[in-house]
């Protein structure tokens, strides 16, 4: 069939019919549309609640308090960077109540890293310490992790491993056992 | 609703579910209304959201958001196309395939649209791709219904020539022709 020159042909209607509609662009654009969107103020980062802020700040200086104990407690060579470590992250805490969930997040992250590589130093060097200093650094990892396990439970009542822990831990405390007898020196 | 949350609380998360639910469509019409420059597409649809988020106060709902947010992009990519070439909108009557287009070659749909002046595609692809009548056409790009109409007529026949010939790797000097 002959179409005038202004007319498509029914084929071509058909290819621009199947044309696809949508495309999606690279995931940057949207974090850049997003960023620009925020740097005019158009938009606010998403913010915890604030209970959220208070537990995840309690948490991370729970964790914190732990770490920098043993960091303490071990007089290595790693101390002076705890203690950058910990002026950075006491920063961090002050400033997590105007900041982001997800900073606020990454600064847990932060501070249970920290705790975690105490915790393998304190391990490395359960052969060559005196029991005494073992017993300290032991006490007070076990403390912040119950102090660690009681927030999450507060943040998450239905987490079954933070709740197993803060069990675990509460059956283990020897009866009598009191705050006073504790050896190590909290911040 | 996601826009209010946007426009009265610059509720971030909000305006995520915004962007995710039209920014496809708008990516592909700005892609394809741009001839294919994804560089160019990127920005346009970056500065579409920027714009609509500043003016969504004085989005009036009676219209799809959908089709507030294309207006935006359409006039982002008028003003490019305005920098290139101020008579963009002109008929550009010398555009036909080169001598040298090859029928093996074959192209499709897509291509040929890209091959052909930023005018001709604009408003076919409005009315053709996208249903548009030749009055909204005419106010989404500040001309009138004829120009619309004139556009129109030389884009398809422009396209069916493109698609009938086949073409070989020569579009840059058909385009440079027509610009020139």
């Amino acid at each position: 069939m002959l179409e005038q020159p202004d007319e498509l042909s029914s084929e071509i209607k058909a290819e621009l019919e199947r044309l696809p509609r949508e495309r999606t662009p690279g995931q940057l654009l949207e974090e850049r549309t997003v960023k620009e969107l925020r740097s005019r103020g158009l938009l606010r980062s998403p913010r915890m609640r604030p209970s959220w802020i208070v537990v995840a700040a309690a948490a991370s200086i729970a964790l914190f308090a732990g770490g920098f104990g043993l960091g303490q407690w071990t007089t290595s060579r790693n101390v002076g960077d705890a203690l950058v470590t910990a002026q950075q992250i006491t920063a961090q805490q002050i400033e997590a109540r105007e900041r982001t969930a997800m900073e606020a997040a990454e600064l847990v992250q932060r501070t249970g890293s920290a705790y975690v590589l105490a915790l393998a130093s304190l391990a490395s060097m359960a052969d060559s310490a005196r029991n005494g200093e073992l017993d300290q650094g032991r006490e007070v990892a076990t403390a912040a992790l119950y102090a660690a396990a009681g927030q999450l439970v507060s943040l998450i009542p239905d987490d079954p491993i933070a709740v197993q822990i803060r069990r675990l831990l509460s059956a283990t405390q020897l009866p009598g056992e009191q705050e006073s007898s504790r050896r190590v020196v909290w911040f | 609703m996601l826009a209010e949350l946007v426009l009265e609380q610059g509720d971030e998360r909000a305006f995520r579910a915004l962007y995710r639910r039209h920014t496809p469509y708008l990516y592909q019409f700005v892609l394809r209304t741009l001839g294919g420059s994804e560089l160019d597409a990127e920005d346009v649809v970056q500065e579409t959201w920027i714009r609509a988020t500043q003016n969504l106060g004085g989005f009036r709902w009676e219209a799809p958001l959908r089709s507030w947010l294309t207006g935006i992009a359409l006039n982002l990519c008028r003003n490019l196309f305005r920098r290139k070439d101020r008579a963009w909108l002109e008929a550009k009557e010398e555009f036909l395939p080169a001598a040298s287009y090859s029928p093996e070659a074959g192209i499709d749909v897509e291509r040929g649209l890209q091959m052909m002046p930023d005018g001709y595609r604009t408003v076919l692809l409005l009315h053709d791709v996208e249903g548009y009548k030749h009055r909204e056409i005419a106010e989404m790009l500040g001309t009138s219904q004829g120009t619309s109409k004139s556009q129109l007529f030389h884009a398809r026949r422009a396209l069916r020539a493109l698609l009938e010939t086949g073409a070989s790797d020569t579009s840059t000097d058909v385009r440079t022709r027509d610009h020139a």
